[in-house]
């Protein structure tokens, strides 16, 4: 028996390499490390910064392995309050449901402006809240530290993710849905279907849906099937947030200009 | 420098402390502590304490040292955080486990379960009240004092074995038993290779020993025992590669796992400590102890306490090799370990011992030392 486990044990070289090459290449591998470790000693080192990146020999604006950071990195959020419309997209949007609609200091004591408070204990950094912000005010930055010892210092309040926009971090492009100068919601009435889905979606509830007449069949003609109701926008009060134009399942709703 | 010895300090350290209790005292208890019995026998729990705190304070450097070249063997920086350099990390992980609860496990025995690590700790740290650090630097002559230290050294499979099984764990058990297999069949190479050691050096005084290799360090024409002894020590500290009876793998952690908190300290404390004991022991018999070839420049041999700084650079280095051998080979098999140990150590330590013997008879031992290299 112990003759076959002998046979099995001789891969082919002089036993006395089984000792001496593994230690070599610990050897190689303990001087490489002295002089060029591999490792980033991450708090203190970090590869987005410029001056460790110079002492690595590599180009700051050139893309560098994992550690580099793209400005469509979804980070922390920037919150630009002076822009918010308090539409309330991008608490609808969230799948997390981390962001709540809080009310900040300034304006209207009766009707206090609202902006929204995200509770990164929750969020999943899915982005849906800044693509679906009309205004762009609400973006993602590359800031990705956010370790606290409390569970409460992970809802950062409207105030505080305004400071982060007044950082001037890197932010993600922001996806303005409206095109300049086209600021009224218009309606296609022919492909309208009267859902209500805009008027319910609406976030200040601006749409009104209005009945409209059915029309005579004329003989051999079929009417369409649908609720005879269209929506009426009150652009006094529209904050032309686009929730409306995004909901509506025929595509019927459009940006325009109202003549 | 040569007459400040370990004694020395703590007699003057005593002798201070004592004269400046008694100046504040009144006049018959003045005299009283004042007197020299009494600081004669202070000074020797001074230099007790100042062994303990020696040998306690070299362990846990021991550790960092380990951590910190293991990590380079491994492209990792080791230990950083806690002070310089992570030299405190050891101190806080030690705290940890000092405040920590020790459990106990029901159908252990309590007798065996807390003697255990106590006497394998105790045994341990004798071993530095017997080896000299420097000239002078010894707790006193003692004309066997190699035959001691690995009499001492040789008494942990014991106490392992014992807190092994009384921990009443199979893994313990079993790690227990290869513990005591592995030192019992790597104790007669080792000591073998010892008495290659002593028919050159002629005694069995470890000072003499050193004093022995003032022309040429005995690595040179004893460079088998020194092969034999090494992979000997590597067993008896039970460290990578032959760390069986601890292999995470198989046994959990081995005849340690049991244990918690303060007596897992003790474990590791000791373990740190035998593998110092170990490096010393290279150091002493193979590579000059304190000394210093003659080439070198007498400005790095004659500054204060420079026996004491080569003597520990010297230990680091022999335990970086241990860690470099840690960090290299993979574990080995019960069955090679005990084939390598009965099959090709004790051969090669027999023949060690007849190369010595040759060596001291047709006295050609004074050519090493007429070879002005790295021989020495």
């Amino acid at each position: 028996m112990s003759s076959e486990i002998t046979a099995k044990e001789k891969p082919g070289e002089h036993p006395v390499l089984w000792v001496a090459r593994p230690m070599a290449t610990a050897a190689r591998q303990f001087a490489k490390s002295l002089f060029r470790p591999s490792t980033i000693v991450y708090p203190y080192e970090r590869l987005e910064d410029p001056e460790f990146r110079d002492r690595l020999e590599v180009a700051s604006g050139k893309p560098f392995g994992v550690g580099h950071v793209w400005d469509n990195y979804r980070g922390v959020h920037a919150l630009n309050i002076a822009t918010c419309i308090s539409c309330n997209l991008c608490a609808f949007s969230c799948p997390d449901v981390c962001i709540e609609m809080v009310s900040v200091p300034g304006g209207d004591p009766k009707h206090p402006k609202k902006c929204p408070q995200i509770d990164y204990g929750k969020c999943s950094y899915c982005g849906f809240c800044s693509d679906a912000c009309p205004e762009g005010c609400l973006t993602m930055t590359t800031r990705y530290e956010l370790s606290t010892p409390k569970r409460s210092e992970m809802v950062y309040s409207p105030e505080k993710l305004h400071e982060i926009f007044r950082s001037k971090l890197p932010m993600n492009p922001i996806r303005l849905a409206r095109p300049e100068n086209e600021d009224a919601i218009l309606l296609d009435p022919p492909l309208c279907i009267g859902c209500n889905a805009c008027s319910r979606d609406c976030p200040t509830q601006c749409i009104t849906m209005l009945d409209i007449p059915k029309p005579e069949a004329k003989p051999g003609e079929k009417l369409p099937r649908r609720i005879w109701k269209e929506p009426v926008v009150n652009d006094s009060d529209c904050v032309r947030c686009g929730t409306c134009i995004s909901v509506c399942p025929k595509e019927c709703l459009f940006w325009g200009t109202r003549k | 420098m040569s007459n400040v010895t370990l004694y020395s300090v703590s007699y003057l350290l005593s002798d201070a402390v004592l004269r400046a209790i008694g100046s504040v005292l009144p006049r018959p208890l003045s005299t009283w502590i004042t007197n020299a019995d009494l600081i004669t026998g202070i000074a020797v729990l001074v230099f007790g304490a100042l062994l303990l705190a020696a040998s306690m304070l070299n362990t846990i450097v021991l550790i960092w040292w380990e951590r910190k070249l293991l990590g380079r063997f491994m492209d990792r920086r080791g230990a950083m955080h806690v002070g310089y350099a992570g030299l405190l990390q050891n101190f806080a992980d030690g705290f940890k486990l000092f405040r920590k609860t020790t459990v106990q496990p029901r159908e252990a025995d309590p007798l065996g379960f807390y003697t255990g690590p106590t006497a394998y700790m105790v045994t341990s740290m004798i071993l530095f009240g017997i080896l000299p650090i420097s000239s002078g630097w010894n707790s006193g002559f003692l004309p066997l004092s190699l035959l001691l230290a690995l009499a001492v050294f040789s008494f942990a499979p014991l106490f392992i074995f014992v807190s092994a099984w009384s921990s009443n764990n199979k893994y313990s058990l079993m790690g227990g038993m290869r513990s005591a297999a592995q030192m019992i069949a790597y104790e007669v190479p080792l000591l073998l290779a010892v008495v290659a050691v002593v028919i050159v050096a002629g005694s069995f005084d470890l000072t003499t020993i050193v004093y022995e290799q003032q022309n040429y360090w005995f690595w040179g024409p004893l460079a088998v025992a020194l092969i034999v002894f090494f992979a000997g020590m590597l067993a008896e500290m039970e460290r990578i590669p032959f760390d069986l009876p601890e292999a995470e793998a198989e046994l959990v952690e081995g005849w340690n796992t049991e244990y918690g908190g303060m007596l897992f300290a003790f474990f590791m404390l000791a373990d740190y400590l035998r593998a110092l004991v170990g490096s010393i022991l290279v150091v002493l018999l193979f590579l000059g102890g304190w000394t210093l070839p003659t080439w070198v420049p007498a400005a790095l041999t004659s500054f204060p306490l420079a026996g004491i700084v080569w003597f520990m650079v010297k230990t680091y280095i022999v335990f970086g090799v241990f860690v470099w051998i840690r960090a290299s080979l993979p574990r080995v098999r019960t069955d090679q370990l005990l084939r390598v140990g009965w099959n090709r150590m004790i051969p090669l330590s027999l023949l060690s011992v007849f190369l010595a013997a040759l060596l001291v008879t047709v006295k050609c031992l004074p050519v090493f030392g007429c070879v002005p290299s790295l021989g020495v």
